[in-house]
């Protein structure tokens, strides 16, 4: 089906996307986790409704942006916006939608007094970082750092 | 996106206070545990909230280009006693829902459901809250009959369920079922009117939407997840949870929920006059649409509940057959499956008022008939009810042909409390209208 004729709409995100938002996430994954979507979404919902969009096509949601604005994070005290989960059902990709609910979020954003938005990626996802590059984003001198729990080479020892 | 707090002189705003103490005794635990459930929220503000920044313009109806009301004595006398009609419906709405959500609070099925729907009720409270600003930040006194600012909150805070202005909000609870089923069946029509209210020729009504519809938003989803989460137990076997459960609960309020939209008919003042922008049938038709999309969404988490090998498309498969067949696959029945009453279903108001219409869409010759229909499709608690009752003596008069439908609709009995605001202050009488405006003393409630 031609995206071209087909009816494209970007708008907030509602709780009854949960289902589509649950199946676009099983299509790409193949786990089917309604309690994960369910929490998240309430998260999402409560701290700020109109930041995270969906794009319907044809009036059927078939991606999804989640984020919001925070401050006060890593030593960062000016407004940030933060782009921390998206999918599109793969029927639906390289048609610009994941750009369209971007530039949505970034209207947004701008709005909620934000000058920077950050995401994290696994960046040896192709996928994940073209998409990411299109937008816009690239490398900045924050970096995510990590440090196992445990400390190298040290087992844990069961307790008696 | 800028929003101004704004709060009542200290007075209103002690009254709000006070009346919690009645009517949300959780409401100071709440506060003290915000962020064990909802860490780095904003903190709550009891305060109105006014979007600053929305349109100057008049967006529909008659006066669509000219530039928004700002005083109630700039819209016509008509205009006026029309919009203090609209605001004191949702002051009254945002203080009942509480009082509702109260009596089944602590039969919430866990903690974080119980935090979510307290959230629900600190936030109708702030909606409350901003509707008192709207009455008491102008004067209305030439539209509202010599009564003051001050007279119109008493008799707002005064209110208990059972003398609401809507019915949706005279139904007492009858479990934790019937707080996340009002969350998602009513909220959403107030998700509705604040949407049509957003463009309203009064600006300060305008204004006063958009946090509200943020806040619902949350609302909405304290209702669903937890429906959802209740058919994925019931799916599972669990004895305490049952689809029919939440389909009683469904029958209860979406007949409410519809004619909380006003008469089908009706709502073209709204939009002539600019405070909406759509009639209540076009309004009431989307609402049916999305209530349907819901209990369909409600039913696929169920279904995968009950075959958890099936793909989705499979269970949406099970769901169209069972739909159109009416039968079973693989011992799940139709009736399993939640259904979305026919729009005339249970009606007391608007165009379907006392029609004897099932819950498919099939009629009952007989008024007796009918409600032994509804007493097998109405949860028992509801069924003893002093709202089904009345009804009841209603609808057997209509059948009858001692009473018009247009009668039976005004007998439908408005208690009104007269006396003073806190309950704890004074005794006060209860009067029964009767359908030619006048009055007679049904109980006295001593405090």
């Amino acid at each position: 089906m031609p995206e071209t004729a087909a009816s494209v709409r970007i708008r907030p995100v509602t709780e009854l996307d949960i289902d589509s938002i649950v199946r676009i996430d099983e299509r790409i994954t193949g786990a089917y986790r309604p309690e994960v979507w369910e929490r998240r979404v309430m998260y999402y919902l409560r701290r700020d409704p109109d930041a995270s969009q969906a794009a319907e096509v044809d009036g059927k949601v078939v991606g999804f942006m989640f984020g919001e604005v925070r401050s006060g994070e890593f030593g960062i005290e000016e407004p940030a916006g933060w782009v921390e989960r998206f999918g599109l059902h793969p029927d639906h990709r390289g048609r610009d939608l994941g750009r369209a609910m971007f530039d949505a979020m970034r209207r947004h954003f701008i709005e909620q007094g934000a000058d920077t938005i950050r995401t994290l990626a696994d960046m040896n996802e192709a996928g994940v970082a073209g998409f990411l590059g299109a937008l816009g984003f690239s490398p900045s001198r924050l970096q995510a750092l990590e440090v196992p729990c445990k400390p190298e080479g040290r087992q844990e020892t069961p307790r008696a | 996106m800028k929003v101004e707090n704004v709060e009542l002189e200290r007075k209103y705003h002690s009254a709000v206070e006070h009346w919690s103490t009645h009517h949300f005794k959780d409401y100071p635990v709440l506060l003290e545990q915000w962020d064990k459930y909802f860490p780095t929220d904003e903190k709550f503000c009891l305060c109105a909230k006014m979007e600053v920044g929305t349109s100057d313009v008049i967006q529909v109806g008659e006066y669509k280009g000219e530039k928004k009301r700002e005083d109630p004595d700039q819209l016509t006398e008509e205009q006026a006693h029309h919009l203090l009609a609209i605001i004191k419906a949702q002051a009254s709405t945002e203080f009942g829902s509480i009082q509702q959500h109260a009596g089944t609070l602590d039969r919430a099925y866990d903690d974080q459901d119980r935090a979510w729907v307290m959230r629900v009720m600190a936030e109708e409270l702030r909606h409350g809250y901003q509707m008192l600003h709207l009455l008491l930040s102008k004067d209305w006194s030439h539209v509202s009959g010599g009564v003051s600012g001050p007279q119109m909150v008493e008799e707002i805070l005064s209110m208990t369920t059972g003398n609401h202005v809507l019915d949706a909000f005279n139904l007492d609870y009858d479990s934790f079922i019937d707080n996340i089923a009002f969350a998602a069946f009513i909220d959403r029509v107030g998700k509705y009117q604040l949407t049509m209210q957003k463009v309203c020729a009064y600006k300060p009504m305008a204004d006063s939407m958009p946090q509200m519809l943020r806040e619902e938003a949350f609302h909405l989803a304290a209702g669903v997840i937890p429906m959802r989460r209740f058919a994925q137990r019931a799916a599972g076997g669990d004895p305490l949870a049952s689809m029919t459960a939440l389909q009683h609960a469904v029958n209860k309020w979406f007949p409410r929920a519809l004619e909380m939209f006003g008469d089908e008919r009706g709502g073209n003042k709204n939009v002539k006059f600019g405070f909406k922008d759509m009639k209540n049938r076009e309004a009431q038709d989307l609402y049916i649409e999305e209530v349907r999309k819901m209990l369909r969404d409600i039913n696929a988490r169920f279904v995968r509940g009950r075959f958890p090998d099936y793909s989705p498309e499979q269970a949406d498969a099970v769901i169209t057959e069972l739909e159109q067949t009416r039968g079973t696959h693989k011992g799940l029945r139709h009736e399993d499956l939640l259904r979305l009453p026919d729009r005339r279903f249970f009606r007391r108001k608007g165009e379907c008022a006392f029609e004897t219409i099932g819950i498919d869409g099939e009629t009952f010759a007989d008024a007796d008939e009918y409600l032994r229909y509804l007493a097998k499709n109405l949860n028992e608690g509801y069924i003893a009810s002093r709202d089904l009752t009345n009804y009841a003596d209603a609808l057997r008069k209509v059948k009858a042909g001692t009473l018009t439908v247009a009668d039976g609709i005004k007998a439908m009995p408005k208690l009104k409390r007269l006396g003073g605001t806190c309950p704890c202050s004074k005794s006060v009488r209860w009067v029964m209208e009767d359908g030619n405006g006048g009055q007679s003393t049904v109980a006295v409630r001593g405090s």
